[in-house]
């Protein structure tokens, strides 16, 4: 039986005397009774009178105190049968006279004075045993409280109204180093050299008063280092709601802190970069705008004045100058169209996205009757699959595709049926996959990379027309919208471009 | 249409004012042009002061007016002549080398009456001046007190 299941019998040990005991106790009775009556034999026969009596009141007194109330009783009987068989007139019988009565009466008044005694005394023993129980199991589950303290790693104490430490927990004890022997006794004030955010007067004010306080106090450890820690008073009171005690929880917050300061640091270093980012964007805005008015007047000059002098000397001019005239004019007009597209790429990086659900099917049909124009007397077969919608700016999602058809329609000229097939992908849970594909003169998967740069052409102008400015412009809203572009394509055969679009469309900027 | 009005041009560059001329010239309209080469330039005509003082009071049919000019920048004398009761009747046309977003709303919400950029291309711009020319100065009826020739 183990320490746990043994506790029960040592709690009630009277109640539960075994058979044997009972054997024992009767039987000290029946002993204590034959033990006088030998006594009492022994007085008659160095002629001792007077003793007999006392020895069976002795033996009753015994049996009672020592083996409780029944064997008590047996021993009263006993005692009465054998004092009357061995000591009273007439000798060894059990004849009972007048005379006699006084003494059993006797023996029994004490024996009952005894009893009670013996009750009393018992119950008291019991309360006591039972107070006492309660006790060590009071103790017992103080100590299995107190080390469910000493499992956390947070610094807990208890100190009295006077600051003087009363309990100190395993945890207080690795953090700051002192033991608990080295702990209590001490104001913990003094003992950690506690750094207050506030006066110490108003702390104790508002912990009176609420019964709680937080903060963060700086404390000084064993080794005399310093640390922050986050601290928790609370008022223990007694019955007369007298403040009697506080416990101190305090938990190290120093990495938090530092932590703290870095992030701090790095939020300083972020605003500065946005201020750098902000005045670069400043300067391109500027910039931009100084390109589309400064600029665009002088090639409106060129373009004015040589077509004013064509117009004016077209017969002096002969067909070489002419020729000239025409480059200079071309040029001009090119010169200004890479201006325009180059202010419109421009400004889909600075315009305000303005979010919201967009139908790329209707987006789609948009696009395609945008391109009524390019489309007309061609033969293309349309494979148009169906589209989700998305979360995005509109006005920036049409460019995308208008471009991106656009560009399938330009590319299948040389086609005598033209295929091109708008659909989507759904392979990821998190974005939508577009893709327009044709079977155009494709391109060769060596210049991939440079197919979405700015300005960059895959063929001569005189093959295909642009500027390389619409793929750029794809790639840049894409990103903006949180997306990627690829292409794939096989010299002759075609190309496919993809774009991809966040569903949630939170990352758009 | 009862003769054409006057037309207020407000270029500084001499190249636009020649081109522009030329443009308004092939309709005939260029003898009634008015041409004032900054800001400021603009405001004296308009209020009738400094050098225009002893010009009288008629005011032009039509106030063409590009954005980026000396002194006084073109959406300040927009802002002015918009603010002036005796002025914002005067209709102004925006005519400037700027595709900014910016400057066409901030033009719209000082009540500016259109808003052109001069395309690159010579056969175009020649299109939109003469076009401006004849809407505002034939076509439109002006505000009165505005000058006329018959």
């Amino acid at each position: 039986m183990n320490q746990k299941t043994g506790e029960p019998e040592r709690r009630l040990p009277l109640r539960s005397v075994s058979l044997l005991a009972r054997i024992q106790q009767y039987g000290l009775a029946i002993l204590l009774v034959v033990a006088a009556l030998g006594g009492g034999l022994l007085a008659d026969y160095y002629k001792i009178q007077g003793v007999q009596f006392a020895l069976f009141l002795f033996a009753i007194a015994v049996s009672i105190w020592a083996a409780g109330p029944g064997p008590g009783v047996l021993a009263l009987i006993l005692s009465c049968l054998v004092f009357n068989y061995f000591f009273t007139e007439p000798i060894h019988t059990l004849y009972v006279t007048r005379d006699d009565l006084p003494d059993y009466i006797a023996f029994l008044l004490f024996a009952a004075l005894l009893s009670w005694f013996s009750l009393v005394r018992r119950r008291t023993e019991q309360i006591l045993l039972k107070t006492r129980d309660e006790l060590r199991l009071e103790v017992q589950e103080r100590t299995r409280q107190a080390n469910l303290l000493d499992l956390t790693d947070d610094m807990i104490f208890v100190r009295d109204m006077n600051a003087v430490i009363t309990y100190w927990n395993r945890g207080a004890q690795n953090l700051y180093g002192f033991t608990s022997k080295e702990a209590v006794g001490k104001r913990s004030h003094e003992l950690l050299r506690t750094v207050f955010p506030v006066p110490l007067e108003d702390i104790v004010a508002e912990v009176e008063r609420t019964g709680r306080w937080k903060g963060e106090l700086t404390h000084t450890k064993a080794d005399g280092s310093r640390f922050i820690v986050l601290s928790r008073w609370s008022l223990q009171r007694d019955e007369k709601q007298q403040p009697i005690a506080i416990l101190e929880v305090n938990t190290d917050i120093t990495a938090r802190k530092q932590r703290e300061v870095e992030i701090h640091a790095l939020n300083d270093e972020l605003g500065k970069r946005a201020g750098e980012l902000e005045a670069v964007n400043k300067e391109l805005e500027a910039f931009a705008y100084s390109v589309s008015h400064d600029l665009r007047a002088p090639i409106r000059h060129i373009s004015g004045f040589a077509e004013l002098l064509q117009k004016n000397m077209a017969s002096a001019l002969d067909h070489k100058s002419q020729r000239h005239m025409a480059m200079i004019l071309d040029s001009a007009k090119r010169m200004g169209t890479l201006i325009d597209d180059l202010l419109a790429f421009s400004r889909i990086g600075r315009a305000q996205a303005h979010k919201t659900m967009v139908s790329l099917q209707q987006l789609v049909q948009e696009a395609l009757s945008d391109l009524a124009q390019e489309t007309e007397g061609r033969n293309i077969v349309w494979r148009v699959g169906e589209l989700p919608a998305c979360y995005g700016d509109r006005a920036m999602l049409r460019l995308v595709l208008v471009n991106l058809v656009a560009n399938a329609v330009k590319f299948t000229r040389t086609r005598a049926e033209a295929e091109i097939e708008i659909g989507s992908t759904n392979h990821n849970p998190d974005q939508i996959v577009i893709f327009v594909k044709d079977n155009g003169v494709g391109f060769d998967m060596k210049y991939v990379n440079k197919l979405f740069g700015v300005f960059q052409r895959l063929h001569t102008p005189e093959a295909f027309e642009g500027t390389g400015i619409g793929l750029a412009t794809v790639q840049r809203v894409v990103h903006r919208h949180g997306g990627r572009t690829w292409a794939e394509g096989v010299v002759d055969q075609g190309a496919t471009f993809y774009f991809s679009l966040a569903k949630s469309g939170e990352s758009i900027k | 249409m009862s003769g054409f009005g006057r037309i207020l041009l407000v270029e500084d560059d001499p190249k636009d004012v020649e081109l522009t001329l030329t443009a308004l010239d092939e309709y005939k309209l260029a003898n009634e042009v008015v041409v004032a080469r900054d800001g400021e330039e603009a405001l004296d005509y308009l209020f009738s002061r400094g050098k225009f003082e002893a010009r009288g009071n008629g005011q032009p049919a039509v106030l063409l007016l590009d954005l980026k000019l000396p002194k006084v920048d073109g959406l300040e004398v927009l802002q002015q002549v918009k603010s002036d009761p005796n002025l914002k009747l005067i209709p102004v046309v925006i005519l400037t080398s700027s595709h900014e977003e910016r400057d066409m709303v901030t033009s719209y919400k000082l009540g500016v009456n259109a808003y052109v950029v001069k395309p690159v291309d010579f056969h175009e711009f020649v299109n939109a001046i003469k076009e401006l020319g004849v809407f505002w100065a034939l076509i439109n009826e002006p505000p009165p007190g505005s000058i006329k020739k018959n």
